[in-house]
């Protein structure tokens, strides 16, 4: 039961940094590898702030603000200019960026990963285990925002835009929408959303160092394609999965040391047996 | 006989200049060496370079040639080095050369990567695009993680081989590279090849063509793996001991950075890119050294961004003709060559009424004149 | 296209050649005694690496400040190999290039094990300061170490925990060498001495998070935890999480915890290091001092070891009586060696006295300390 749990609270962080993952992934059709490292700017934002005025809410804002200003900033420099090169080109320099981001912030707050002190939260017991209110706290505003994303995209008039532009985006350039400025968006939101991930994040392991996010960036991406890139209850679902699968593997001794071999042989069982993820949307290929 | 056949025809000087470049490099490597001219450290940049051009070539077998990403090619990479080095160690009992034990062993670590190629190959090719992407990267991972957990080769204290002199190292490594470099291009220019061009310009087109799709994939995946592997036995007798850390997907990316630097579907071109970054690399882990060493990543990414969106930026296509290294070398050449006449003033004097830019745009032997074409049509919109 | 294949082939040609020109010649060296050294400066794992080139940095400084060695300077350089092995083997090339003379050998064990394969095959004497797995020393009779070696301390801890717990839970990480090296030591006398206890396993590579590791440990009344203290203050934190009281009980890569702690954790926590800041002992107050001026910040061990791997190689070399820059590395190496493994050899620094094996293993007397007092 607790091992559930712990598996619901990480998954709704893998679930988080996937939203981001799915929204760029759908929208703007480039796998945005820098993402794990716009989670890491976020936790040091969080960790700059706290230490400096003591107060996490204040550090929450300020890392979304800096999480969006980069991911704004990020693909204004490095994938704008190359809207219309080949897909390859733009995964490249999606890698250099994060390359460039962990020299950065090693160059900055060195390579020590430093530990950060958020607010303790109480303990609740379910079913006889012990669990932190922050790891439900996690949970329901991974739901809240994958619902308000839903909403955002199917309800409102920039949600519909980008479903245009994911759609086809020379179709939705004639129909008077201002592609460039949708992806900036989405870019922003994604960014946004990486910087929930990275107080979830640290909320659950408190520390912060320049390689912090790579790892769960591949999780996460890992997670959003299971789920199926480019649908967000699909990157959820994917998320709290392979969270789930990724406690139980370790709390079984005998398999524990091969986790990341089984999650990641899930996946591809999972595209072996649907090969667009769980919920992904079948493209028909014209001719 | 089919094969041998498309080799003679292949066989052209043009083909072969970069053969002969590198044989005399190595020569020019092997007598500077003799005489003790060349530095430590160069002779193992030697083979690193070497494997490092194995690896670029043959991931571009697959990136370049059969169109489809993959990002675990370390994964491949990681059995031939664990599996050929434990062989390798085991043989050094039985066989007392250590050459022959080294070219067994990558003969074994090239077949097992091979196989690995094909059971991978064979699910993972259903996929397309990204999501083949996302399998391969974790089948990189998946490979990794196994290794370092199986008992026989050393967990993570690594698995420790017998090395071998630099300078008798490198040697090997690039008569390896000249044979993978022979082998990929008589494959490229053969028919198969060919078949998997088509396959990359359009799947479709080639399956009604005839093309057996699926085989062609796979047979380019076993070939591009076991080369890998090969250059991972290289790899795992440079540095002992062989660590799974090596093998994690930022050196499958590396490696997929030489392949687009150097332009996919360019061997050539591989093997420049993965020389000029395993050197750069190199003369940044040289030059930078304490403090400045954590500017080295900083240094490689804004490389990395900056070649990367001065190639590809569409923004930038002005200035990318403006120095473009091969319209310099172009233009010098042709100058000399062809010296062109302006001889526009004799047109004009004959009389027409189609502009004369349009006639000299269509086949001038042709009794008729085409209408220019429209072209604004085919202007594609960014997504293409 | 032919233009195009005669172009790349002209630039190919150029760009090999550009290869060859990287450097020529041998071991020349200057007029000081270069000592060298790799470890991974950026990456992961930079902080330890990063740590050994202050320390050992800030020796040097010292020992010339006060005249050098018979009046020849000391230099350090040291290069990035980022915890691999192929690059403390280039490091290595580079470095002898250079000129070294005399080296710390790596600060990580895979790196350090390429490293010493080239120093046994050239006679270059290393000491290193970190690189603690066995395998290292072994490479030949020119390794030596500073810190204790892997299978001293698991052997230590699990004696030590037994004579007064009886539940006992350990967690180790399967990717790092020197987790798992003490760990088999421990597992090996835990089975000698017949006691049980339970074991979970991480890869710091794939998961930080320790809730289900602490989780399953909960009834133990001790965790053995043999890794750095960046993880050791992640359990414990987890610890604190799962309301888990148990004691916690490290290894010399505990040395650091206390900057990975707040007021939350109240677990006793105990661990064998060989060094510690907060020791009144002069030595290390005065190299604590001197680190804090420099470097504005807390030496640990790692700092402490190469700290100290410097001041032997210095009295090594002093009671060889080298007075020369220009002794070739390998005649150096040979002095070294005989004035470190003689009987009469000890040096006392920061981490403590030491003398040395023939083998390469350091003698020196492991404290346990206990962070709550």
């Amino acid at each position: 039961m607790s091992t559930l749990l712990d598996g619901l609270s990480l998954g709704a962080i893998y679930a988080l940094i996937a939203l981001g993952y799915t929204m760029v992934y759908g929208i703007a059709k480039l796998l945005n590898f820098a993402h794990g490292d716009i989670i890491m700017v976020g936790a040091y934002a969080i960790l700059v702030i706290l230490n400096v005025t003591g107060n996490p809410w204040l550090g929450i804002l300020v890392s979304v603000a800096v999480c969006t200003l980069a991911g704004i900033i990020i693909e204004r420099l490095a994938y704008k200019p190359l809207r219309g090169a080949s897909p390859l080109a733009v995964l490249i320099t999606a890698i250099g960026v994060s390359y460039f981001l962990q020299s950065v912030a090693q160059l900055v707050f060195g390579a020590q990963s430093r530990p950060v002190t958020l607010p303790a939260f109480p303990k609740i017991s379910i079913a006889g285990a012990q669990i932190s209110a922050g790891t439900i706290i996690t949970l329901i505003v991974g739901a809240l925002i994958m619902a308000g994303l839903t909403l955002f995209v199917k309800r409102t008039r920039t949600g519909r835009a980008m479903q245009a532009v994911s759609e086809d985006r020379g179709a939705a350039q004639l129909m008077g929408i201002n592609v460039n400025r949708i992806i900036m968006v989405t870019f922003a939101i994604g960014s946004a959303l990486a910087a929930f991930a990275s107080l979830f994040y640290l909320m659950q392991i408190p520390s912060t160092s320049p390689t912090l996010g790579s790892m769960p960036g591949i999780k996460a991406f890992t997670a959003a394609v299971i789920g199926g890139i480019g649908s967000i209850p699909g990157a959820m679902i994917g998320g709290v999965l392979l969270g789930v699968i990724e406690k139980i593997c370790l709390s079984v001794p005998a398999i524990s040391a091969y986790t990341t071999a089984i999650e990641f042989s899930l996946l591809i069982l999972i595209l072996l047996v649907k090969p667009i993820g769980i919920l992904g949307k079948k493209r028909r290929v014209k001719v | 006989m089919g094969y041998l056949r498309d080799i003679k025809q292949s066989f052209k000087l043009k083909y072969s200049i970069t053969y002969f470049i590198l044989i005399a490099f190595l020569l020019a490597m092997i007598g500077l060496n003799a005489g003790g001219m060349l530095g430590r450290s160069t002779i193992g940049l030697l083979s690193r370079i070497a494997y490092s051009i194995i690896m670029a070539i043959s991931l571009n077998l697959v990136v370049g040639f059969l169109g489809e990403l993959s990002l675990g090619h370390a994964g491949f990479m990681c059995v031939g080095a664990y599996i050929g080095c434990f062989c390798a160690n085991q043989l050094h009992a039985v066989i007392n050369s250590p050459l022959m034990v080294l070219i067994i062993a990558m003969l074994i670590g090239g077949v097992c990567a091979a196989i690995f190629g094909f059971i991978i190959g064979l699910p993972a090719l259903r996929l397309k695009g990204d999501y083949l992407a996302i399998v391969t990267l974790a089948f990189g991972e998946i490979v990794r993680n196994v290794f370092k957990n199986l008992p026989w080769f050393g967990g993570a204290m690594g698995l420790n081989t017998k090395t071998y002199k630099p300078s008798s190292l490198f040697i090997v490594a690039f008569v390896v590279v000249i044979i993978v470099l022979f082998l990929s291009q008589n494959l490229i220019r053969s028919k198969h090849g060919r078949a998997v061009t088509a396959i990359r310009d359009n799947e479709i087109a080639a399956k009604a063509m005839g093309v057996n799709v699926t085989f062609y994939k796979l047979l380019i995946f076993v070939i591009s793996s076991a080369f890998a592997g090969v250059a991972g036995v290289i790899y795992g007798h440079f540095a002992t001991p062989v660590m799974y850390s090596f093998f994690s997907y930022n050196y499958s990316i590396e490696v997929l950075v030489m392949v687009v630097l150097g332009g996919m579907g360019s061997l050539n071109g591989s093997i420049i890119a993965a020389t000029l970054i395993t050197y750069i690399n190199f003369l940044l882990q040289d030059n930078l050294s304490g403090d400045l060493a954590a500017l080295r990543l900083l240094v490689y990414a804004l490389i990395l961004i900056v070649v990367v969106l001065f190639n590809n930026a569409p923004a930038l296509q002005k200035y990318r003709e403006m120095f473009s290294l091969k319209r310099w070398l172009d233009k010098r050449v042709q100058r000399k060559a062809e010296t062109v006449v302006d001889d526009s003033a004799v047109w004009n004097r004959i009389p027409t009424k189609i502009p004369m830019d349009e006639v000299l745009s269509v086949d001038l032997r042709t009794e008729e004149a085409l209408p220019a074409q429209d072209e604004t049509g085919k202007e594609g919109f960014p997504d293409g | 296209m032919k233009k195009f294949t005669r172009m790349a082939a002209i630039v190919m040609a150029v760009a090999l050649l550009a290869v060859a020109c990287v450097g020529c010649g041998g071991n020349s060296g200057g007029d000081s005694i270069m000592i060298g050294c790799t470890g991974p400066l950026t990456g992961d794992a930079s902080s330890y690496g990063i740590s050994v080139k202050q320390g050992a940095q800030l020796a040097v400084d010292e020992i010339n400040a006060a005249g050098g060695l018979n009046g020849v300077k000391l230099s350090f350089d040291m290069k990035d190999d980022k915890a691999t092995a192929e690059d403390a083997s280039t490091g290595y090339d580079a470095l002898y290039d250079a000129g070294m003379k005399i080296s710390l050998g790596s600060v990580t064990s895979a790196s350090c094990k390429a490293f010493a394969d080239k120093a046994v095959a050239d006679n270059v004497f290393a000491i290193t300061p970190s690189a603690s797995e066995q395998a290292v020393i072994e490479k030949g009779d020119n390794i030596f170490r500073v810190c204790f070696g892997d299978p001293d301390q698991g052997t230590l801890a699990a004696k030590e925990l037994t004579k007064t717990y009886t539940k006992i839970g350990a967690i180790y990480d399967t990717s790092d060498s020197y987790s798992t090296g003490i760990y088999t030591a421990f597992e090996a006398e835990m089975k000698a001495e017949n006691k049980t206890f339970t074991v979970q396993t991480f890869d710091k590579e794939n998961n930080k998070d320790f809730s289900t590791q602490v989780e399953a440990l909960k009834d133990c009344e001790v965790i053995f935890m043999p890794f750095y203290y960046t993880e050791a203050g992640l359990v414990a934190k987890a610890c604190v999480a799962k309301g888990v009281k148990a004691e916690l009980f490290g290894c010399d890569g505990f040395d650091g915890i206390k900057s990975q702690l707040d007021a939350t954790v109240t677990n006793k926590i105990r661990y064998i290091t060989p060094f510690d800041v907060a020791s009144t002992d002069s030595k290390v107050s005065a190299f604590v001092s001197a680190y804090k001026a420099k470097y504005n910040a807390d030496p640990d061990q790692f700092a402490a070891d190469a700290y100290d791997a410097v001041y032997v190689i210095f009295e090594g070399m002093k009671a060889a009586g080298v007075d020369n820059a220009s002794i070739s590395a390998s005649d150096l190496c040979n002095k070294v060696k005989a004035a470190i493994t003689d009987k009469g050899f000890s040096y006392t620094g920061t981490t403590g006295t030491m003398t040395w094996e023939t083998s390469g293993a350091c003698n020196k007397v492991p404290v346990i300390v206990d962070l709550s007092k």
